[in-house]
């Protein structure tokens, strides 16, 4: 059955700076992907990193190490 | 005691219709196993579970067959299956929507925006409450379901809940893909011009 579970979804102020982060992840190994910005958080257009719920402090770290600020991160309920 | 359904090509309220049947059959206790060939047909079976309190599992068997397993304890068995609504989950009226993706961008300009955005409409796809019947992929969009497409976790996704993703067997032969197809199935020509001709709303991202 399709259920909808937890995800981290941090959100960027330029989609730049969201593609940038798709690069930084890709590179260092760490999970997730680019998804256009749920209706839930942003009703405009833009970009999101989705990636595991309950990685905040990994994700914080690595937005410093890359030099890229988000804009808000987010736990969601999406579709699997 | 065990009773099995072949409810394959049976469209709504059959399946439900043959699964009471079935249980009023078993006339107590027992276990109903039912082959059904669509996604609905299973989330109407997993309601009607729901409403009498039966166990309910469900696994894709293949492509187009699952097997919906209902257990029937003694106390849900004595409340009989004459209140059970032989009604479809899917209003008839249903539109069917057919996906057709020609290309591996999403719209023209700069070529990495584009590569982005398709992935993210793919993705957005997966996030809608009532998903499209089919998705076709041809010209450059049949890339988007070989190996290596960014876009495979999506459409595998969108498989696996019984939508049909089909891509043009000429375009795979075209790019050299033939062998690399990762999701889906093959179609030709006519396939298509037919699931676009018969579909109520066709969208081309």
């Amino acid at each position: 059955m399709r259920t909808k579970t937890p995800s981290l979804v941090i959100t960027f102020s330029a989609t730049t700076d969201a593609m940038a982060m798709e690069s930084y992840c890709q590179s260092h190994d760490l999970p997730g992907r680019l998804i256009p910005i749920p209706r839930e958080i942003h009703a405009g257009c833009g970009l999101a990193w989705k990636t595991t719920s309950g990685m905040e402090d990994t994700f914080t770290a690595a937005l410093e190490q890359a030099g890229i600020r988000a804009e808000a991160m987010t736990t969601l309920e999406l579709w699997g | 005691m065990m009773i099995k359904v072949n409810a394959m090509g049976d469209a709504c309220p059959l399946p439900v219709v043959k699964a009471k049947n079935a249980i009023k059959e078993l006339g107590g206790a027992g276990t109903v196993e039912v082959k059904v060939d669509n996604e609905i047909a299973v989330q109407n079976l997993g309601k009607m579970a729901q409403q009498k309190g039966y166990g309910f599992s469900s696994e894709k068997v293949a492509d187009g067959e699952y097997t919906v397993t209902l257990e029937v304890g003694e106390a849900a068995a004595a409340t009989g299956v004459e209140d059970i609504p032989e009604v479809c989950a899917v209003p008839a009226d249903k539109k069917k929507v057919v996906v057709a993706v020609n290309s591996n961008r999403m719209g023209t300009g700069n070529d990495e925006l584009g590569a982005v955005l398709i992935k993210g409409f793919l993705f957005a796809l997966t996030q809608q409450d009532e998903l499209p019947s089919a998705v076709l992929f041809y010209n450059g969009g049949a890339t988007l379901t070989t190996e290596g497409s960014a876009s495979l976790e999506d459409l595998k996704n969108l498989a696996a809940q019984g939508v049909e993703i089909l891509t043009c067997g000429t375009c795979l032969n075209y790019y050299g893909l033939t062998d690399k197809l990762a999701v889906g199935e093959v179609t030709n020509m006519y396939s298509i011009v037919e699931k676009l001709v018969t579909a109520d709303l066709v969208v081309k991202p």
